[in-house]
């Protein structure tokens, strides 16, 4: 039985969720300024997103969480512990687990868009975590706000009462004390008994150089402090604490102990964030429970792809990127990769395209690398003839047609929120990538929510770029993966002036191979410059070739005119033309512009 | 030895601005005597620099020469003549816009020295004249022509121009045989390229361009009717009957010194590459107010030992007789086959270049392409742009 203490009260844990753009950072920006815990002078624009790739994009890539002091309008004192998940499904995990060290969430929604997928998705995975949901409705400053009908939608689609919740403007800081009020009286205080062993859950962790791993955790049972003897019940790891504290808007706050219904961090001499994996529990080293918190996985990536330095030269340092982000992020795997066409470079796992995106992005600020990115790849499964089971995550090990008994591929079941005029064209979108319809529903007179199963294959590519672009970029998309099933797939190879360009080759269905190679021949022809041979370009399915363009050969480069004696114009048009060679990469005997690769996967034309 | 020097002059005036030009000049302009004035002063201050050197190629080039009066003209050849040291064999060569001459000024130039006149005809077909924004028609160049033979000019230079709008391979072979008809001793054949900042480059997309594979069918035919008619291409743009290439050009491709005067000259003397900036009245002023230190040049850097082998490599192949491996090892002691064999060995099997008699040279298709192949020889390293930047900051 758990029970409260007096100091447990005056404790509230919760967490802000909502669909992408409706406003959840700015809102917790409010709230931090409100709170006092950061001065007006201080605010950055969306405090808690704080890489660059986070502010730009508007998405919350990391978990993050930070202690507020508030006095309640009664004089009451309160901490408000407010943890910022990330918000994209790529990270669902990340969302469900810190969902778990809460106990209440503000479900924010866009009072002129109302109820999105993510909206959706989000607040199933509070209800899934018990969370008390406080819906608050904002934007209401703007003049397409209709706060009345997101109410309603509220109350019909997802059935939470949503009467009397705050209608806000998190920009302008309308109405922010109601959502205080809301926190104060309606999300329950934290439980727990703190005699009881320690039982923690990890949130979140992230490297610090010297302190090393600084784990975030919700403290359910117990109590832990500096010195203590800890054990990671999912991976096995044991270590002595040797700081417990909170997080303020700035910094690491030390402090003599965390307790039953606290968050905070802990510090342990962890040298590796891949011991400290989120959604495990923390528990005594001795006499700890025996039963860890339900929920742990191990974060597994879904999507693979090679990623080569452009310059060959640069391999140890993107070996050097790739390490230090996987310092923070668990769930980036690498391993070297060679391929003949772009040498040396590493085939590393996300857990989606965003991810990827992310590490790229990444990589290329912070590090300052220009890299070629081959076409993503889901995992494949193959049952072979001799009776063995394959997973391909690459398609060069893609093994051959008479070896293949039966080929499996993922498949996931996604959730579209689109206006009603739109549904034609985002059925056409999902039928064109081979999706099963399973059931539309009315969220109102103007909306409905689709729900596919569709093979991770055909959305890792564009799928998203092709849904919005379908729906004026109303049309909003969640999904969730489900289960493998067999599939009739073929490996397509590239064939530049007659070589397979390894890098090139791809994993397709059948059905989609003809369409699909013609279009990267198509592709590949705009981004292979006019050189001093033809090029053929091939799509071809073992030696069978389906789709042929050609390149031709270069005809006119020259300089006819040096104009009184003007040489050095010549010597730098000599010289740009070969730094614009370096750019390129040689295939073979084919230069093709690093975009190329990137070109291939571009494929949806509307 | 006496060290041999080319000299440069610039005019940039010019009575109309083609629409296709973007060599330096300006148009209603009237101060000639100032001008005048200062590319004395400019030749002035090279005249030490230059006493150890004959002067045996001068070009006066625009612009337009013929455009300003006869009188400062024959000035500036009289300045030339003042300040250096010319050879009595000497290549003296003016440009000249047809329909800007007349026989008066004709023979005073010719008694004044000059013998070589290069005519900017392009086409024999009015209508492409008139598409390229010239001011003539091609009887009033013939007659212009007829006026230098008249003058006593018998090295004649005629400029063709290929990849006009509306051109045909047709139209082309019609230029090119009335100009053969002509008899003029040498012959330039230059694209027409469409330069940004040019009225052309604003309305190219609307332009009647001929493509990339009609260009050098056009550029392959010209090159095979010229030798037809005794023309011997000796650089990718230049023909000449025997015994008449031009001498002052050749001196660009064959690494040897010249010295320009006037704005947007270029210069190659001492081992240092260096230019004026686009601009008469700062020109003008810089050489009237000397105390004021208005720099005027554009670029000025020394040539490495890296870049020289790069530009020889670059000038020598524009050549039709190419580059010679035992001269490029007497130059820099490195073997040229050996530096590019796998490249070499590529170009050669695929028709891009020959090798005979220690010479390396681009076949009609391979001088076609030849940006594309001399950047694979460039091993220079050196950024020349931060070069330029290290001259600007002197």
């Amino acid at each position: 039985m758990s029970i409260t203490n007096d100091r447990q009260k005056k404790i509230r844990n919760f967490s802000i969720v909502a669909h992408i753009d409706h406003g959840k950072s700015t809102l917790a920006d409010r709230i931090l300024e409100h709170t006092q815990s950061v001065a007006k002078r201080e605010m950055e624009e969306q405090l808690l997103d704080n890489m660059d790739l986070e502010r730009e994009r508007g998405i919350t890539i990391k978990a993050r969480a930070v202690k507020l002091d508030y006095t309640a309008p009664d004089g009451q004192e309160y901490v408000l512990n407010l943890i910022d998940t990330p918000g994209h499904v790529d990270f669902n995990y990340e969302v469900s687990r810190s969902l778990n060290a809460c106990d209440g969430a503000l479900l924010v929604v866009d009072s002129t868009q109302g109820i999105q997928a993510q909206t959706l998705a989000n607040a199933y995975l509070a209800v899934d975590a018990d969370l008390e949901i406080v819906p608050v409705i904002n934007k209401i400053d703007l003049p397409a706000a209709d706060p009345d009908k997101v109410r309603k939608e509220i109350e019909d689609v997802i059935g939470i009462p949503a009467e009397g919740c705050p209608a806000i403007s998190a920009k302008s800081g309308l109405n922010i004390d109601q959502v205080l009020d809301k926190i104060i009286s309606d999300i329950p205080c934290p439980k727990g008994d703190v005699d009881k062993p320690l039982k923690a859950l990890i949130f979140d962790s992230y490297y610090d150089s010297y302190l090393g791993v600084v784990v975030y955790i919700r403290v359910f049972d117990g109590q832990i402090k500096s010195g203590d003897e800890i054990y990671m019940m999912g991976t096995g790891a044991k270590f002595t604490v040797v700081d417990v504290g909170t997080m303020s808007a700035f910094e690491l706050a030390k402090s003599d102990y965390l307790a039953a219904g606290d968050v905070g961090y802990i510090t342990a001499s962890i040298k590796n964030v891949s011991d400290t994996r989120v959604g495990d529990t923390v528990t005594n080293a001795e006499n700890g429970i025996d039963t860890p918190l339900p929920g742990f996985k191990k974060a597994v990536p879904m999507v693979y792809a090679g990623i080569y330095p452009a310059d060959g030269a640069k391999y140890g340092d993107l070996r050097d990127a790739l390490e230090k982000l996987r310092l923070n992020d668990a769930a980036l795997t690498f391993e070297p990769e060679t391929s003949a066409a772009l040498g040396f470079g590493f085939r590393c796992g996300f857990l989606g395209l965003l991810h990827m995106e992310i590490i790229e992005e990444r990589i290329e600020r912070e590090f300052n690398l220009d890299l070629i990115t081959t076409a993503p790849s889901v995992i494949y499964k193959i049952d072979k003839k001799d009776g063995s089971t394959v997973m391909i995550d690459n398609p060069a090990n893609y093994p051959l047609v008479d070896e293949i008994e039966t080929a499996y591929e993922p498949m996931v079941k996604a959730s579209i929120i689109t206006p009603s005029e739109y549904i034609g064209g985002i059925m056409d979108l999902c039928q064109d990538r081979r999706g099963v319809f399973i059931d539309m529903t009315y969220i109102d007179t103007t909306r409905a929510e689709l729900h596919y199963r569709l093979p991770l294959n055909e959305i890792i590519y564009d799928f998203f770029d092709a849904l919005k672009s379908r729906s004026k970029g109303y049309a909003s998309l969640d999904y969730e993966i489900a289960e493998y099933v067999p599939s009739k797939l073929v490996k397509l190879d590239i064939l530049l002036n007659g070589d397979v360009v390894d890098a090139l080759s791809f994993i397709v269905h059948e059905e989609k191979a003809y369409a699909r190679g013609r279009k990267i021949c198509e592709k590949l022809k705009d981004n292979i410059p006019r050189q001093l041979f033809e090029v053929p370009i091939q799509a071809a399915i073992g030696g069978r070739v389906i789709a042929r363009e050609t390149v031709k050969a270069l005809r006119k480069d020259v300089l006819a005119k040096c104009y009184g004696g003007d040489i050095t114009r010549k010597k730098k048009l000599l010289e740009k033309q070969k730094e614009g060679k370096k750019k390129m990469r040689t295939l073979g005997t084919v230069e093709v512009t690093p975009e190329a690769f990137m070109a291939v996967l571009k494929l949806d034309d509307e | 030895m006496e060290k041999k020097l080319g000299l440069y002059i610039h005019i940039p005036f010019c009575e109309h601005k083609c629409d296709y030009c973007d060599f330096y000049s300006i148009t209603k302009f009237d101060d000639y005597v100032r001008y005048t004035d200062s590319l004395l002063l400019q030749m002035e201050d090279f005249s030490e620099k230059a006493s150890d050197y004959v002067v045996n190629t001068i070009y006066i080039g625009g612009g337009t020469p013929t455009a300003i009066p006869v009188k400062r003209m024959l000035e500036i050849i009289d300045g030339i003549y003042r300040n250096f040291k010319v050879d009595e064999k000497v290549e003296f060569t003016m440009e000249a816009n047809p329909a800007t001459v007349n026989k008066k000024m004709l023979k005073k130039y010719y008694k004044a020295g000059v013998n070589r006149i290069s005519f900017g005809m392009q086409s024999a077909i009015d209508e492409e004249l008139a598409s390229l924004s010239r001011i003539h028609s091609f009887d009033e160049f013939a007659n212009s022509y007829n006026i230098a033979k008249q003058a006593g000019f018998e090295n004649i230079n005629v400029d063709i121009m290929y990849g006009i709008p509306g051109q045909t391979q047709r139209s082309l072979g019609y230029t090119l045989e009335q100009v053969c008809d002509l008899k003029p001793t040498h012959i330039s054949l230059y694209g027409l390229k469409i330069e940004e900042g040019t009225p052309f480059f604003e309305k190219k997309d609307k332009l009647d361009l001929p493509d990339e594979d009609t260009e050098f069918e056009m550029y392959k035919y010209a090159v095979d009717y010229l030798r037809f008619r005794g023309y011997w291409q000796y650089e990718i743009s230049n023909f000449s009957k025997d015994g008449f290439k031009c001498k002052h050009n050749l001196k660009y491709w064959n690494c040897q010194e010249y010295l320009g005067f006037g704005p947007a000259a270029h210069s190659y003397f001492d081992n240092h590459r260096f230019s004026y900036k686009r601009s008469v009245p700062m020109f003008m002023d810089a050489l009237e107010y000397v105390d004021a230190g208005i720099d005027i040049l554009e670029e000025d850097y020394d040539i490495t030992p890296e870049e020289r082998v790069d530009e020889y490599i670059m000038l020598k192949l524009r050549l039709a007789e190419g580059l010679n491996v035992n001269e490029f090892k007497y130059n820099f002691n490195k073997d040229f086959s050996q530096m590019f064999e796998k490249e070499l060995k590529l170009y050669i099997e695929n028709g891009f270049m020959e090798f005979k008699n220690g010479n390396y040279y681009f076949t009609t298709k391979g001088m076609y392409v030849s940006n594309y192949i001399l950047s694979t020889f460039m091993t220079c390293e050196s950024d020349i742009t931060k070069n330029i930047a290290k001259g600007l900051d002197k």
